[in-house]
């Protein structure tokens, strides 16, 4: 029986299709055999009961398609659909290999993003019950202090009284220097200083031995003995030897047992900390002014279980207020409040990061457009091919969706380039970033990334893909085949190119004009003048640590010998040391008054810097007044100091400041040391570029030595040439002091500018490879028309028109659309860049200059890119043109 | 009953009026089946081979009733139609 034979081949072909269509077989093969026993027992013979069967049934064929529509074959359809999408895109390489490559630019671009987003922005931190945590901090609307560090007495008043906080630790905001001696060659330790309870508020285990416990936030004799390790640390220093633990090492000349290693990858409040050293207080400190007035501390605190945020921050804010009437000679302004820790921390980084993301969205549009005009352009050669099929009876539905699973290939393909190129860009990424920029130093493409990226992969393929699927389904197969695939329907085809090419010119427009904004604060920036000159400066800068240097004589001796050897090298003009370099973080603050206005008047927040006399001469910081320190201005002689200008201008108006008195206690008393001005400087940028300098008074390091200062040394060239000759001059005053940072004061001045030129940067990438799209994407959308109109060019060419003015008219018609795309992209532009506001300086995000000029560059690379296949179609041989359709 | 069954008491119960083609059963019961009026089962015939068993489901004996009463309404309207004329 050759039909059941065929019917069980035809199974077998089938098995893969799944249990559905095999049962089908079973359930109609079990009808057609009943029906034949059914037709035998009426009196046939076998053969003819069977084929009666067979006829009755009416086609066991077309009764599985029926079937198979029911049931809904788009499974089915998809595969046969993927299959012919990649056959034909085989067929087209050099179209495929365009279409994938300028998709995985897109995708790579936002895989790489959305990947420093997730890690930054989304990814909890690694703590335990991280949303339990939440940042401390003060607040003083005298001293316009926002979200300040905190005065250690307050934050223990804190702990004490809020009860909906479990606990509370404080530590050093960023990373302290320490050296540790007697293993090798003197090394530079990255310090965090704690109180003892810092791993259990934030839920850290040890990895081995212990964590730092509470009690040891106080000594009685104020000194630390314990020290916990970082993972990093102890592979490098002890080879990860468990033996570690327990021993003791020599840090700053004291010697700290080792208790604990802490888990590897935790590293808090910054970066690669090699360890943790509890804060040993005395417990009388806390009686100390100096407590509850020097604001020194972060603070975090974990919300008690059960107790919800807004209780701790109403718990919070009333011991504030007790604090303010208990205390009011230093609390009187002084208000508290509480962040979200992850809040807290993303803080900064989130406006750039999602500025990138922005930019790399609208980079994936204009890809999006260029690879759907690509198929639309096929779509029109496909003409006659679809045609065809549609009049052989394919569905239009049917054809629609073949276009747009054709789309979706790509797209998937596109995809799988893109997050490829997007790892890679994770990794550059990483490098690139400005040390400490994004908080986290390791960008994993992990399953959220990977997550939106299939999203954006699959929303990019129906948006490149839906209007050549249209298309695809719309057209009429009569006047297709008639035409020959030039019909009257290529207008509406045309009118998508185009509508896309102004779309994706606006895109590039806003991106450009994003960036360009950018660049010009960018300028702005490095054109101002920081009130000192960065070039050819070196600065050392030394951390004085140990016995040897307990007493502030010691101290001095040590600057004033490395200063003058310093000097004496060769090339060296002249050398001084000062405690904070400009544009590197500046130093303390205190209130101060000044001698002989009226009582109880004090004014807030001058910075202090300690520098050597030569320093205003090194910098080339200009003496407006008075005269710069000398060597006369030494310890235990008349106290001096020399203020900025800023001091000047807002505190004596119309007065001469030279010779007056000053002191920084608020209210001053019999024991208040009053320093005398004798010269004003201009004022220098103290924290960043962008910054005015704030109001700053400079003392003689010989009157008030700090134990850290950077060495400067002005030399003609490249200072940094000087640096072997500055570490054999330290090793030989004192090997076991390590030189802790070397930096050229204009290296200094670039890291200031570190994140502004990385946001500027990516952001100039970013809107270069999005031009060079909508270019492209003009490029071609103008080749079609040059090719469309070379017939009527020919024909103007030949009743004599001038070459010129037909090219023209292929111009025009670039211009038209690069015109309407820039109209638009400004239009957008205008107030998209406004969220840009925050990150330029002395740009406004309408910024005149920018908007003219960024359009002027694209409407010029909008005519070249007309302008090549103008002159292509006009060179035509007028007779060839005309033959040409 | 199995779909062979079906279509037997169709055609005896119809007198032979409806001689539709059996194979466009399959594709009605699929749809039935997604509606969810009707359920299928393999089972055993009594001369011990396997077929699939349809079966009415709650919701289908309700939507029996519903079309009946659509179609009575239906065929009476066709009627008085009919007589009008």
């Amino acid at each position: 029986m050759p039909t059941i034979k065929g019917l069980r081949a035809r199974a077998r072909a089938l098995l893969r299709r799944g249990a559905a269509e095999r049962e089908l077989d079973e359930e109609l093969r079990f009808h057609i055999e009943m029906e034949t026993e059914k037709n035998v027992r009426a009196g046939m013979n076998p053969v003819d009961a069977r084929r009666r069967a067979l006829r009755d049934f009416g086609g066991v064929e077309p009764t599985k398609e029926a079937h198979r529509d029911v049931r809904g074959r788009w499974l089915e359809e998809l595969g046969a659909d993927t299959r012919y999408a990649l056959r034909t895109l085989r067929r087209a390489p050099v179209l495929a290999t365009a279409a994938i490559l300028t998709l995985a630019l897109g995708v790579g671009a936002n895989t790489t993003i959305f990947s420093a987003v997730n890690a930054v922005v989304l990814q909890p931190l690694p703590f335990a019950q991280p949303d339990r945590l939440v940042m401390l901090w003060e607040e003083n609307p005298e001293k316009g202090w926002h979200q300040q560090i905190c005065a250690p007495a307050n934050v223990l008043d804190w702990q004490e009284q809020v009860k909906a906080f479990q606990g509370i630790t404080m530590f050093f905001d960023g990373a302290g220097v320490s050296t540790l001696t007697g293993e090798g060659a003197p090394r530079v330790l990255k310090t965090s200083g704690v109180t003892g309870n810092f791993f259990d508020v934030l839920g850290i285990r040890a990895q081995l031995g212990r964590t730092l416990q509470p009690n040891e936030t106080w000594a009685a004799d104020g000194i630390a003995r314990t020290v916990v390790i970082s993972d990093r640390f102890w592979r490098e220093q002890f080879g990860a030897d468990p033996r570690a633990v327990g021993r003791s090492i020599r840090v700053d000349g004291q010697s700290l047992q080792v208790v604990g290693v802490a888990p590897s990858g935790f590293s808090f409040p910054v970066e690669d900390i090699d360890i943790w050293v509890p804060r040993a207080w005395k417990p009388g400190i806390r009686a100390q002014v100096f407590f509850r007035q020097a604001h020194f501390m972060r603070a975090i605190a974990r919300i008690a279980p059960g107790a919800s945020l807004e209780t701790a921050d109403a718990q919070l804010q009333a011991v504030a207020g007790r604090l303010k009437l208990q205390y009011p000679a230093t609390n009187k302004y002084m208000g508290a409040g509480l962040t979200p820790l992850h809040r807290f921390l993303v803080g900064d980084t989130r406006l750039p990061l999602l500025v990138l993301l922005a930019a790399v969205g609208l980079l994936l549009l204009i890809s999006c457009a260029n690879v759907g005009n690509l198929l639309l352009v096929r779509a029109v050669g496909r003409e006659r091919e679809a045609a065809l099929r549609l009049t052989l009876g394919a569905g239009r539905g049917r054809l629609a969706k073949q276009a747009l699973t054709e789309s979706l290939v790509l797209s998937v393909l596109g995809g799988v380039a893109g997050v490829a190129l997007g790892i890679v860009g994770t990794r550059v990424l990483e490098s690139l970033q400005p040390p400490g920029m994004l908080r986290v130093s390791h960008f994993a493409v992990d399953f959220t990334v990977l997550g939106y990226v299939l999203m954006i992969v699959a929303g990019s393929g129906l948006l490149f893909g839906t209007a050549p699927a249209i298309w695809s389904g719309r057209r009429s197969p009569a006047e297709s085949l008639k035409q020959g695939g030039r019909g009257g329907d290529t207008r509406r085809m045309r009118r998508w190119t185009e509508l896309l090419v102004v779309g994706e010119v606006a895109l590039a427009v806003v991106l450009t004009l994003g960036a360009g904004l950018l660049v010009r604060s960018f300028r702005e920036l490095t054109q101002v003048d920081p009130g000192f000159d960065p070039h050819g400066v070196l600065a050392t800068q030394i951390v004085l640590s140990g016995p040897k240097y307990d007493s502030s004589s010691q101290a001095r001796v040590f600057f004033d010998q490395m200063i003058a050897r310093v000097a004496a090298l060769p090339g060296v003009s002249a050398a001084a040391a000062t405690s904070n370099v400009p544009l590197q973080g500046s130093g303390y603050t205190s209130d101060f008054v000044v001698a002989g206005r009226p009582a109880g008047e004090y004014y807030p927040e001058i910075t202090h810097r300690m520098v050597t006399p030569t320093y205003f001469q090194v910098m080339r910081v200009k003496l407006l007044r008075g005269r710069a320190f000398t060597a006369d201005d030494r310890a235990g002689g008349p106290p001096v100091v020399i203020i900025n200008d800023e001091v000047e201008k807002k505190y004596f108006k119309g007065q001469n400041p030279v010779g007056q008195r000053l002191t920084f206690d608020k209210v001053p008393n019999a024991q208040s040391e009053w320093l005398t001005i004798v010269g004003v400087v201009r004022g220098e940028r103290q924290q960043t570029l962008a910054a005015e300098p704030s109001i700053e008074a400079y003392v003689p390091a010989a009157q008030e030595m700090p134990s850290a200062m950077s060495v400067l040394a002005r030399v003609d060239g490249d200072p940094t040439a000087l640096g072997p000759a500055i570490r054999r001059l330290l090793a030989e005053l004192d090997p076991d002091l390590p030189v802790t940072r070397m930096r050229s004061v204009d290296e200094i001045r670039a890291r200031s500018l570190a994140r502004q030129r990385f946001l500027m940067t990516m952001l100039v990438v970013f809107a270069a490879v999005g031009l060079l799209l909508a270019v492209i994407g003009v490029y071609g959308v103008l080749g079609q028309v040059a090719r469309r109109r070379t017939r009527e060019m020919g024909i103007r060419i030949a009743l004599g028109s001038p070459v010129s003015s037909v090219r023209w008219i292929v111009v025009r018609h670039g211009l038209t659309l690069v015109a309407s795309g820039l109209a638009i992209g400004i239009g957008v532009a205008v107030v998209a860049t406004r969220g840009l506001t925050a990150l330029l300086y002395h740009v406004a995000p309408a910024d005149p200059a920018t908007f003219v000029a960024v359009p002027i560059v694209l409407a010029v690379t909008g005519i070249a890119a007309a302008w090549i296949p103008a002159v292509q179609a006009s060179r035509a041989d007028p007779a060839v043109a005309l033959r040409a359709e | 009953m199995h779909g062979w069954g079906i279509s037997q008491r169709i055609q005896q119960f119809s007198r032979g009026v409806l001689d539709v083609n059996q194979g466009s059963l399959y594709p009605a019961l699929q749809r039935l089946e997604q509606k969810g009026w009707i359920e299928s089962e393999w089972q055993t015939t009594e001369n011990n081979r396997r077929a699939k068993y349809y079966r009415l489901t709650r919701q289908g004996r309700r939507a029996v009733g519903e079309e009946a009463a659509s179609w009575r309404r239906y065929v009476e309207a066709v009627e008085l139609i009919l007589e009008i004329s």
